[in-house]
């Protein structure tokens, strides 16, 4: 984390699925899997629209009291004040079936190795592995960044 | 004349009949609750992806400065030839006339498209669609075709349509409402999108209840793609409620405790519009025009779930409108075979009456 300095406020965050609002709090500092690499943002940041991929949203400090979320897919806007996330998955690492991600993930292997010279199909299967490898590492606590 | 066993027997069986009704009532009205929550949760959503579009609209280049022609692919306007239309109807019966009215607001857009000379795709949701359209339509059929070049090193694959008659149906699917998935509203998205992007369909529709309250719903037939303009959904053809059906639905409504208002706007909605659109200079992780090529397809999906989720709502309240008319219909039935049981029972008891008295004046 930054330092506490330039903390003046809080980040109100929400994180929002097709579905649901899946939470919707205050916290210190936000760090979102984008497509690029992880990004972290505290209050004061400045404007930011970013595309995200498979990860986990952590919030830090705040309301939330250091909660972690697994996200696939969306998109975040950062505001100085506000942090809106838009996920098509998200859920707690606690709520991940991993049974079900090993499956996916070794379903997503076998697509991968079929997938012949269609370049749809390899998109396809590397995000269905990605998610798959994401959600395990999740589950387990084991994320890499 | 039944006899006053025959009607009692009658009686007791309407009396069961109505405890049936009026137990479906409410488990409709509870279910229809649940609908509600459903659709005005996945509204921030819906409207955060519209907002963060039509800002982005301003800021990417979506059409080409010389031509005028549109660079993303579901923008694209062709000569409509091949019309898609998404059928959602219910997967029940038992909801009074929901889903022949669907039927029939479908049959009619496919008939006057026909009459144009377009060829209609017709991809029902719900068993209900499905089963009304399969009966009078063929499966579409199509081929999978592998050409190898390199001296065989590569593949390339095709799909090829071939298209035997004017109507034909794409796909079904059934079940899906109940228990509304994300994922399978991605993956149907998904090929709709893909057969609009190879230009086997040139444009799409999708047929459904619109469902603002008990008493606000009509059928309608909106635009989905290309698409004219962001977060103002073209509605072509819409059926309103007759004032009786509002009556019937607003009395089902009342009686079983379900609001007859519209939900009201939250504050998550109301800064879900401000979603994207602030008025500074956003950094862009990624440019904005890939960021808006993506974000396009979840557009589309967030009105076909929209339009799913209202649906189930819809029917919901339609089986709450159908089952309180069947309770009261009941009601009705058993007084007036309560009338006739006693005058056949008097009847009985005036005959037997009248017997004493001729046998006794006959002494």
């Amino acid at each position: 984390m930054a330092e506490t300095t330039h903390n003046t406020g809080l980040l109100s965050v929400r994180l929002v699925t097709p579905q649901r609002v899946v939470v919707d709090t205050t916290a210190e500092a936000v760090e979102l899997p984008s497509m690029s690499g992880y990004l972290e943002t505290l209050y004061g940041a400045s404007p930011l629209l970013a595309e995200l991929g498979a990860g986990e949203v952590r919030l830090h400090g705040g309301a939330s009291g250091n909660e972690k979320f697994f996200v696939a897919w969306g998109f975040a806007e950062v505001l100085p004040e506000r942090v809106t996330i838009l996920a098509e998955q998200a859920m707690r690492p606690s709520e991940i079936n991993v049974e079900q991600a090993k499956a996916d993930l070794l379903q997503g292997e076998k697509d991968w190795a079929n997938a012949g010279d269609e370049a749809q199909a390899y998109d396809d299967a590397n995000a269905e592995i990605r998610v798959a490898e994401e959600k395990i590492a999740s589950a387990e606590g084991k994320v890499a960044h | 004349m039944a006899s006053v066993l025959d009607l009692r027997r009658r009686i007791r069986s309407v009396k069961n009949t109505r405890q049936i009704t009026k137990a479906m009532k409410m488990v409709s009205a509870a279910k229809l609750r649940r609908a509600q929550e459903a659709a005005l949760q996945a509204r921030p959503y819906a409207q955060m992806i519209t907002s963060v579009l039509e800002s982005l609209q301003r800021r990417a280049d979506i059409y080409d400065h010389n031509t005028g022609e549109a660079l993303h692919p579901l923008l694209v306007q062709r000569e409509e030839k091949n019309v898609l239309v998404v059928v959602v109807a219910g997967d029940k019966g038992f909801a009074g006339a929901f889903n022949s009215n669907i039927v029939r607001a479908a049959s009619t857009f496919v008939r006057e498209r026909e009459t144009r000379g377009q060829n209609v795709d017709v991809e029902p949701v719900g068993r209900k669609a499905k089963d009304a359209f399969r009966r009078l339509y063929p499966r579409a059929v199509y081929e999978r075709k592998t050409e190898k070049y390199d001296n065989d090193l590569s593949e390339h694959h095709e799909i090829i349509r071939h298209r035997a008659h004017k109507v034909e149906l794409t796909g079904e699917h059934e079940l899906m409402l109940a228990r509304l998935d994300f994922n399978t509203v991605h993956a149907m998205v998904r090929d709709i999108v893909a057969r609009f992007e190879r230009a086997e369909i040139d444009s799409v529709y999708v047929v459904f209840n619109e469902f603002k309250s008990v008493i606000a719903q009509r059928v309608v037939v909106e635009k989905l793609l290309p698409i004219a303009k962001l977060g103002a959904p073209e509605i072509t053809a819409a059926e309103e409620m007759s004032v009786e059906q509002k009556e019937a639905a607003g009395h089902a409504a009342l009686s079983a405790g379900v609001s007859t208002l519209e939900p009201e706007e939250t504050s998550i909605e109301r800064e879900a519009k401000k979603f994207g659109t602030a008025d500074v200079d956003y950094i862009f992780d990624q440019s904005p025009a890939r960021i808006f090529k993506h974000l396009m397809p979840k557009y589309i999906e967030t009105q076909i779930l929209h339009a799913m989720l209202e649906s189930a709502a819809a029917e919901h309240a339609a089986r709450m409108t159908a089952m309180d008319n069947a309770t009261s219909n009941a009601g009705d039935m058993i007084d007036a075979l309560s009338l006739t049981m006693n005058r056949a029972r008097q009847a009985a008891i005036t005959k037997e009456l009248i017997e004493i008295v001729s046998g006794a004046a006959a002494l």
